[in-house]
């Protein structure tokens, strides 16, 4: 047994690593979380690191406590009045879509594999969901962004579309090892788990968001601790009783994200970092459950199916899943372009990996070098293909403020400028001596061109300019102290 | 940023016209939106009329700094205006008003607009600089007004 100074060692240096490399290579165009595979595949048990790693189980279980939270975390993010216009559009993707990647793949495979027709599903179903984060990386770094709805729409879809591969995956892997069960059953099954999922996540995001407000705890790190906590509850709860976990959590997320709730920057900010923190963890432990030398003989078919899949498979889902929109051919093809594959699909791997199907290993490493081929070559081009299509944008001017506030995060409190009235009873007065409302703070004072950085005793002059946080019901409060005349 | 700098002289009244708040403001925006940066007149108008309504910006002292910011501009704009009667602004001090300075700045640009805002409010609540933008007779003169009341400013 390795101590537990080894282990934290090994994973804390490994993790740093990954942080500084990211750093450095910004402005590569290589997505950060093919470079913490690199790293997994390097200090693993083929590379100079030589750590020995081969447990599928483990890793699949890091897998998918790290989904929960890049779902949770991506369904925070998610800005539902952006994402509104193009529900159905991102739903019809990641179902109708997701289920003809999974089948044209499939089919692919049966031919030019020695692979039987589940065999060949299986595969089409492991690699059947995307991953948009590295696109969206990427196109921070270059500066540049996608026209109208696109990436509203990705990005809605790549968060979405886990659950139907998740099913696809479970679900043939269960044909397999059950051959006389009916697979008529499963679009039954589908129905069940989405719905559940549904019912689940919205009933529980619904919930936290009750909680949150109303629980008023005595330390504000309980807020995020609460939040995990139940993201956790969610998956778990719904998996339990058959539904789709993954769907529940990216749904409550979005819920939550949406709703006003207290402490809500606080909770943006802890699932951020989890979110990284989960990307990391999960990409080096899959680059370190794979062996780079049984990648080497599945490179010729590798490539195949991968090219099969970005230039045939792909294309082919986007438009017909995307036939009743109203997207010009532009769009449906960087759509099909962004079709980059991530974790997920190496994390499906492991399930027939783990349930001993027969070409599960091939499998696998197939899935691993399609995984990798497809992110490196879409994932670099992206920005100029992007441009080659004219759906590119320079990335919108941010909102500069000498203190930046969004006031969509708190609840309804604005950052508001207010000038010192010249007969105002406030002028020769200290803050304190003001007497402001609870919630409101005077967070900047400009005076003679100069920003001053106000404290309790900081005394007003007539014609100072204040950036008052002002909760929009106490606004009036303040409204009559900065009012009021000397002499009244 | 001067005051100077971007007070064009063409957005300079010596005699504005009207007999109400929203008269003036509506005048002031006309003014200002001679200049091509003024990209969207009713944005810059429901910006202008929306700050108006959290606190009027009369004040006092007969001034009025009617502000606001929107992405309807495309680089700060300001107008100035002496109006030719007393105006009832709904002023903090309750004293009609007579000088009023317009100042739209654009939504992303918050530092410089702010800077500006406190620039002029405190250039304004000097009495004899007032009482000299009362008396000029025509808008060059009133530039040059500013233009001189900046540089002592700049020298505090």
């Amino acid at each position: 047994m390795v101590s537990l100074e080894v282990v934290l060692l090994i994973g804390s240096f490994l993790i740093l690593l990954s942080i500084a490399i990211a750093k450095f290579t910004d402005n590569l165009g290589v997505p950060a979380l093919l470079l913490f595979l690199a790293i997994g595949m390097l200090v693993g048990s083929e590379g100079p690191g030589g750590i020995y790693f081969d447990d599928a189980s483990s890793a699949q279980s890091i897998g998918i406590i790290a989904l929960i939270f890049i779902l949770f975390a991506g369904g925070l993010d998610t800005n539902w009045r952006e994402v509104k216009p193009i529900v159905w559009q991102a739903m019809s993707l990641a179902t109708v879509g997701v289920f003809l990647t999974a089948l044209t793949v499939g089919i692919f495979a049966v031919f030019i594999l020695d692979f039987s027709v589940l065999e060949g599903l299986l595969l089409g179903a492991v690699i059947s969901s995307t991953d948009a984060a590295a696109v969206f990386s990427i196109l921070r770094s270059r500066k540049i962004s996608l026209k109208g709805m696109l990436k509203p729409l990705l990005e809605l879809e790549s968060g979405s579309n886990d659950p139907m591969a998740v099913f696809l995956t479970v679900g043939i892997v269960q044909l397999i090892l059950t051959p006389d069960s009916k697979w008529t059953y499963l679009p039954l099954l589908f129905l069940f788990q989405m719905g559940v999922g549904s019912i689940m996540g919205l009933g529980f995001g619904k919930v936290v968001v009750l909680l949150l407000n109303r629980m008023k705890f005595s330390y504000e790190g309980f807020y995020p601790v609460f939040s995990l906590a139940f993201a956790v509850f969610i998956y778990a709860i719904t998996t339990a009783i058959g539904g789709s976990g993954f769907l529940a959590v990216y749904l409550a997320g979005i819920l939550i994200g949406n709703s006003e709730v207290v402490h809500k920057k606080n909770l943006f900010r802890f699932f951020d970092g989890l979110a990284w923190l989960s990307q990391i963890g999960m990409f080096l432990t899959l680059g370190l459950l794979v062996f780079p030398s049984h990648l080497l003989p599945v490179i010729g078919i590798g490539f195949m199916v991968s090219t099969f899949l970005v230039f045939i498979a792909r294309p082919v889902s986007v438009y017909i899943s995307l036939a009743l929109s109203n997207h010009a051919w532009r769009e449906k093809a960087v759509v099909s372009w962004v079709g980059l594959r991530g974790a997920v699909p190496i994390i499906l791997a492991t399930f027939p990996l783990l349930a001993n199907v027969s070409n599960a290993k091939l499998i696998f490493n197939l899935v691993f070098f399609i995984v990798l081929t497809s992110t490196l070559l879409q994932g670099w081009s992206i920005p100029i293909v992007a441009k080659f299509l004219k759906v590119n944008i320079p990335v919108k001017q941010k909102r500069w403020y000498p203190i930046e506030f969004e006031s969509r995060i708190g609840i309804d409190t604005d950052l508001i400028e207010l000038i010192v009235p010249y007969t105002s009873a406030a002028v020769g007065k200290s803050l304190v001596e003001l007497g402001l409302p609870n919630d409101s703070l005077v967070v900047l004072i400009v005076r003679n061109d100069n920003y001053v950085v106000p404290s309790g005793g900081t005394v007003l002059e007539a014609g100072d300019t204040l950036l008052v946080l002002v909760n929009k019901n106490n606004l009036s409060q303040v409204r009559v102290i900065l009012a009021e005349q000397l002499g009244d | 940023m001067k005051i100077s700098d971007i007070l064009e002289e063409k957005a300079v009244v010596v005699n504005l016209q009207g007999n109400s708040k929203e008269q003036i403001i509506n005048a002031m925006i006309e003014l200002v939106s001679q200049s091509p940066k003024v990209l969207d007149k009713d944005k810059v108008r429901s910006a202008i009329f929306e700050r108006e309504k959290i606190m009027s910006t009369g004040v006092g002292n007969g001034f009025a700094i009617p502000h606001g910011k929107t992405d309807g501009v495309a680089d700060i704009v300001a107008a100035f205006g002496v109006t030719a009667q007393p105006i009832d602004y709904q002023s903090l001090d309750e004293k009609p008003v007579r000088l009023v300075f317009l100042l739209v700045g654009k939504d992303n640009l918050v530092g410089p607009h702010i800077k500006l805002l406190s620039r002029i409010s405190r250039l304004m609540n000097k009495e004899d600089f007032r009482n000299k933008l009362l008396v000029v007779q025509s808008p060059k003169d009133i530039l040059e007004t500013f233009r001189q009341e900046e540089a002592s400013y700049s020298e505090l």
